[in-house]
C-alpha cells in the first residue's frame, strides 16, 4: 500500500499526524512531511495510514494501491 | 460486557464510516454491517464548498476509503427501524437485524422553499456542489441566504469568480458562531473581496417560480441569477419513525454517544447533545464531531470506555480568501485575550481566556496545524502587556 499526498492542496490541519504519527509529522508552520513517500506503507503502519487518509478534510490524502 | 453478535451502522456518513473503521481498529471480528442512500458511497462533505466550487478535477478525490475493513455495504436508505426486534428495513425491501445499532444518517439541508415552488439551489451533498458549481460558470449575479460557516463559504466562491454577490442574514456574517470581534474583522474583509451584506430584520422568503430573488421583512426585494439557501441542516430522523429515538432536534445522545434506547448509539449530525442540570440541549453538526463521535459510537457498542469526549471543538472555514482555524469552545465574547500578528494583513494568532482554565485558539490566515492549536487551547493564558 502506496500514499499519495497532494500538497496543493494540504491545509496543515495535521489529523493525519495525529492519526498515524510514524508516516505523517508536521513542523510547527505546518509544513507536512510524508515519511513513505513513494514507497511502500510498513504493515505496522497500515491501519492508521488508512485512517489518516480518511480523516483529512481536505481530500489531500489518497492510497494508491 | 461481552462484544454484540453484530454491528449494524445506517449512514455512509463520516460519522459512519469512522464508526466502521474505529469498530475495526478496536479489534472486533464479528459481523458489521453498514447501510447507506449515498449512491456516489462515502465522501467527504467539507470540500464540497470549497474546492469542488473552483475545479471539477476535485470530485474524484472525495472518497471515503473503506477498503480492508470487511464490511457488508448494503446502497440502499434505511426506510423504518423497529429497536424492540432489533431491525432496520431499507428501501429495497431487506430487513436488516443487529444487536448494536449505530445512527449517522446525517442531515439534510433546510429548504425554504414554499410548497411547489421550483428552483430552489442548496449545498449539502455532491450532486449539490455539482449542479451549484454549474450555475456558477454562467450566474451574472448572485444571492446567499445565510451567513453562517457555508454561506459565506459560498459567497466566497462567488466573489472569487467575479460573481457579484450579496449575503443576506438577520445577524452579521459568522456573528452567531464566532462572536463580534471576528464577525467584524470578517465582515469587513467580506466587503473588500466583493462581498456585500444585507442585514434584514427577519427570516428573507424565497421569491420568483422558480426562484429568482429574496423577499425581505421590510418589503425589499432583491433579485439575481442564482440564489443559494444556506439556512442550516435538518436531521435524517425519518427512518426512526415510531421508536421514540428522535424528536425536532434530531436522536439525542449522552457523553458517550448512547440514545435512552438499549443497544442504539448515534453519532454526527443526526445527533444533539443531551441536557443536564448544567446546560441545555445542544445540536454541534461540525465535521470534527462527526470525527470524535463516530469513534465515542464504536467503543460504546462494544462495551468499551469511550476513547475521549463525545465533542471536539475543532472548525476551520475559508472565507475571503482565508482559512481560518478555531479550537476551543464558542462563539467568543469581547476581545481577545492575546494577539499575535495582524488581522488587517490577514495573519495573526488569537486565543480568548475561559473562566474554566481553558481557551479558544485562532488561527487566522495562519498557517497552524490543529495539534499546535489544541495544546494553546488546553492552556489558559495570561492577557497580552
Amino acid at each position: 500500500m502506496k500514499v499519495s499526498v497532494d500538497y496543493a492542496r494540504c491545509e496543515g490541519h495535521g489529523l493525519c499526524a495525529e492519526q498515524a504519527p510514524g508516516v505523517f509529522t508536521l513542523d510547527d508552520d505546518a509544513e507536512l512531511t510524508h515519511h513513505f513517500e513513494g514507497a511502500e506503507i510498513p504493515d505496522e503502519h497500515r491501519t492508521a495510514s488508512r485512517a489518516a487518509v480518511n480523516t483529512c478534510p481536505v481530500s489531500a490524502l489518497r492510497v494508491l494501491s | 460486557m461481552t462484544a454484540p453478535r453484530s454491528v449494524l451502522v445506517v449512514g455512509e456518513s463520516l460519522a459512519g464510516t469512522t464508526a466502521v473503521r474505529h469498530l475495526r481498529t478496536l479489534g472486533y471480528t464479528g459481523p458489521v454491517t453498514l447501510i447507506g442512500a449515498e449512491k456516489h458511497g462515502a465522501y467527504s462533505r467539507p470540500p464540497l464548498s470549497k474546492v469542488v466550487l473552483k475545479d471539477p478535477a476535485a470530485d474524484r478525490t472525495l472518497g471515503l476509503a473503506l477498503d480492508g475493513l470487511d464490511v457488508d455495504v448494503i446502497r440502499s436508505a434505511a426506510v423504518a427501524a423497529d429497536t424492540r426486534c432489533r431491525t432496520v428495513t431499507t428501501a429495497d425491501g431487506r430487513q436488516v437485524g443487529y444487536e448494536a445499532l449505530i445512527v449517522a444518517t446525517g442531515a439534510h439541508a433546510r429548504r425554504l422553499a414554499a410548497s411547489g415552488q421550483r428552483g430552489e439551489v442548496v449545498l449539502r451533498t455532491l450532486d449539490d456542489a455539482r449542479l451549484l458549481r454549474a450555475r456558477l460558470a454562467d450566474a451574472g449575479s448572485a444571492i446567499v441566504i445565510g451567513a453562517g460557516f457555508l454561506g459565506m463559504e459560498v459567497a466566497s466562491a462567488c466573489a472569487a469568480r467575479g460573481i457579484p454577490v450579496t449575503v443576506v442574514d438577520t445577524d452579521r456574517p459568522l456573528e452567531r458562531i464566532l462572536g463580534d470581534h471576528l464577525s467584524s474583522a470578517i465582515t469587513t474583509r467580506a466587503a473588500a473581496y466583493g462581498i456585500r451584506f444585507v442585514q434584514a430584520t427577519g427570516l428573507a422568503t424565497l421569491a420568483g417560480d422558480p426562484v429568482s430573488g429574496v423577499a425581505l421583512p421590510d418589503g425589499t426585494e432583491l433579485t439575481a441569477d442564482l440564489v443559494v439557501t444556506c439556512a442550516g441542516e435538518v436531521p435524517c430522523v425519518g427512518w426512526l419513525a415510531g421508536t421514540g429515538l428522535a424528536d425536532r432536534l434530531g436522536v439525542g445522545i449522552d457523553d458517550a454517544c448512547a440514545t435512552t434506547v438499549p443497544g442504539v448509539f448515534a453519532a454526527g449530525d443526526v445527533t444533539y447533545l443531551r441536557g443536564d442540570g448544567a446546560g441545555p440541549d445542544r445540536r454541534a453538526p461540525f465535521w470534527s464531531n462527526a470525527v470524535a463521535q463516530g469513534r465515542t459510537a464504536a467503543a460504546s457498542a462494544l462495551g468499551l470506555p469511550p476513547p475521549g469526549p463525545a465533542q471536539d471543538d475543532y472548525f476551520w472555514t475559508e472565507v475571503a480568501g482565508l482559512t481560518v482555524k478555531i479550537v476551543g469552545r464558542l462563539p467568543l465574547l469581547g476581545e481577545p485575550t492575546t494577539v499575535q500578528g495582524n488581522m488587517t494583513d490577514g495573519r495573526a494568532l488569537l486565543t480568548w481566556s475561559h473562566v474554566d482554565g481553558t481557551s479558544t485558539a485562532v488561527a487566522y490566515g495562519l498557517r497552524k496545524p490543529v495539534a499546535a492549536l489544541r495544546a494553546l487551547a488546553a492552556t489558559s493564558l495570561p492577557p497580552s502587556p
